[in-house]
């Protein structure tokens, strides 16, 4: 089992330029600490427009800084929006080769297309394309990180033959993932020999069959990459407190936070009548779970706060279903304080991550090694 | 947390429709045809229009919708409404703002039974190969020309309409006071089409919408639809987060 930190980077309003500069500095205090501390991973979103929820519009920007003040933890650019309107091909193809090489070859690339209404009419998107356009994206930035030289006619972008420069650190090319947050990416995911990145909250029965589907289809995948990289990994929220009341009541307070945030969203499905919307992703089961930002009510199962004990019981849960990666959001508009995060990620890091071996990492390996 | 409304609703009363108790009785609507058009307005143009308990929808849209209904408990008639998009707690939810009704009878009731701020007028519902029409007169004046371009069968699961909130007067606990009511419909789809929004009319005040301008349009449906007007089940303190001012009127729509 690894563990990572999964960053949307919530700022609660009223916005200034330091609170803003605030939060941005917790999260790179957390992140130094989690590297020496030995979590394995830094997630950072790409969203825009999301007031409060996320003001993680430059992830790249966040992950380079993550990258340079730390020595061992993966970077993961998670996910990049694979649609032409937000981000150019090549560019994506540049920056991620840049923050792999910055980062000495410890960059995770995650793939998505955006869910909601607020981002994709922002960008002028067409809802209906945006599962085409990244499955273009996905089979061409192995190509473009690999091949001396591209050129590409396609329905989405196209370019004549270029050399794209720089090329990745890591060798064929970084690891790539999937945000899964509808139903059925997973499959999307394993047919193309790509890492499934879930980003919903479902309880156990339910991510045990999109594992089991997962593992099922991608051992007869056709990869888009040079290797296939078969790993789960689910998301969660972490707050670790000697203290087990103390901590679900934390754990509880942050969860609430982030789904009452979350289901302020506008999904593309709930103005936006397409067929590529057909599922409101995340948002039912946040609904569900959010009845208000103090809801009282136990949240969905499995998650990790509370004290070590019973972190251990869910993290253990997880593992038998077939998890490889938990990402951990560690906080929601600041409702945890900076130094109860930075406590329970020590705590977690004494206490838990000793009872989990971790699993061999993915086929790409540095050039230097 | 989320912004909230700035209207109060306890400071004009007199304003909102009145129902003599919370205990109406389901309609049922077959066969409605529903074009329903989604336009994002200007922040700035919705302030003062959502109740202090109620989140805006960010970004601001409306939903404009003109409605045939060929049977009801009052006769046939066509009803064409204002909703803001907006969240109950974590709930996404139209608030309606202003409808009208092409009948003196469905007003009267529509009004007193479920709190639509609806007047009577003339609604017009017209179909054409290359476009669906709505039209709204009131008081001799075109209050509203709208229109789906260039429908497109889709599928009815690609279609979700939310649901309503209304405000009125209404008795609980042995007072009638302002409140907010729950208006959920079921659907059951025949016919699902998609187009583009055109507005050419809108005059924003016959709306309760003064200053509103409407500005990019989002997507346009026509739908044919078994619905209804369920018996209220939620009501909401206008003044309190919808998470901590519901209160259940009934358990379920079992007892329709």
């Amino acid at each position: 089992m690894k563990f990572g930190l999964f960053y949307e980077i919530s700022i609660p309003r009223p916005w200034t330029p330091e609170k803003e500069r605030t939060v941005y500095n917790n999260c790179l205090e957390q992140v130094k600490l989690a590297d020496e501390l030995g979590f394995d991973h830094v997630w950072a979103v790409e969203h825009h427009f999301l007031e409060e929820y996320s003001h993680c519009s430059a992830p790249e920007l966040f992950l380079t800084a993550c990258a340079m003040v730390t020595k061992r933890i993966q970077v993961g650019h998670g996910i990049v929006v694979c649609v032409p309107e937000f981000n150019h091909p090549i560019k994506i193809a540049e920056r991620t080769a840049t923050l792999d090489i910055l980062s000495g070859g410890r960059l995770h690339v995650g793939t998505g297309r955006s869910a909601t209404w607020t981002e994709l009419g922002g960008f002028g998107a067409n809802p209906d394309t945006t599962k085409k356009s990244w499955d273009e994206f996905v089979r061409c930035l192995p190509k473009m990180w690999t091949q001396e030289t591209f050129s590409y006619q396609g329905e989405f972008w196209s370019m004549p033959e270029r050399t794209i420069l720089p090329k990745p650190y890591q060798k064929p090319h970084p690891p790539m993932w999937v945000a899964i947050t509808s139903p059925g990416t997973e499959i999307d995911a394993a047919d193309r020999g790509l890492g499934s990145l879930g980003l919903s909250f479902a309880g156990f029965e339910e991510q045990e069959k999109k594992i089991k589907e997962y593992r099922r289809r991608i051992q007869s995948c056709e990869p888009v990459g040079a290797f296939v990289n078969e790993q789960v990994a689910t998301t969660n929220f972490l707050f670790c407190h000697e203290d087990e009341k103390i901590g679900v009541e934390m754990g509880k307070k942050l969860g609430n936070t982030f789904n009452y945030l979350a289901t302020q969203l506008i999904s593309t499905r709930e103005v936006y009548s397409s067929p590529s919307y057909q599922s409101l992703g995340l948002l039912p089961a946040l609904r569900r779970a959010a009845t208000g930002p103090d809801a009282g009510d136990q949240q969905t199962e499995g998650m990790a706060y509370g004290d070590p004990a019973r972190i251990i019981r869910a993290v253990k849960k997880w593992e038998s279903l077939g998890v490889d990666c938990i990402n951990f959001i560690l906080n929601a508009n600041e409702v945890v304080p900076q130094e109860q995060v930075m406590a329970s990620l020590r705590l977690f890091a004494k206490e838990v991550m000793p009872h989990f071996v971790k699993k061999p990492g993915h086929a790409a390996v540095a050039a230097g090694e | 947390m989320p912004l909230y409304g700035s209207l109060d609703l306890t400071q004009a009363p007199a304003r909102l429709p009145t129902l003599p108790h919370l205990d109406t009785e389901a309609w049922a609507l077959p066969k409605a045809e529903t074009m329903q058009l989604l336009i994002e307005v200007p922040r700035t143009t919705t302030e003062g229009l959502l109740p202090k308990a109620m989140h805006p929808a960010l970004p601001s849209y409306v939903i404009l919708a003109v409605t045939k209904y060929p049977e009801s408990p009052v006769g046939p008639f066509n009803l064409a409404v204002l909703r803001l998009g907006s969240r109950a707690g974590a709930h996404p939810r139209g608030f309606l703002l202003g409808a009208v009704a092409s009948s003196a009878a469905a007003a009267q009731e529509l009004r007193t039974r479920w709190g639509f701020p609806v007047e009577a007028g003339e609604v017009k519902f017209l179909r054409r190969h290359d476009r669906v029409m709505g039209t709204v007169t009131k008081n001799g004046k075109i209050i509203l020309d709208c229109a789906l371009a260039d429908p497109q069968p889709v599928a009815g699961s690609d279609v979700q309409y939310i649901n309503w909130v209304t405000a009125a007067n209404a008795p609980l606990d042995g007072q009638t006071q302002p409140l907010l009511i729950q208006v959920d419909p079921k659907y059951t789809f025949y016919k699902a089409e998609r187009g583009t929004p055109r507005v050419s009319a809108f005059d924003a005040a016959a709306w309760h919408a003064p200053g509103m301008t409407l500005a990019e349009p989002i997507i346009g449906t026509c739908c044919t639809v078994d619905t209804d007007l369920p018996r209220i089940r939620f009501v909401m303190d206008p003044l309190k987060p919808v998470f901590q001012g519901t209160r259940r009127i009934r358990e379920s729509r079992a007892d329709e």
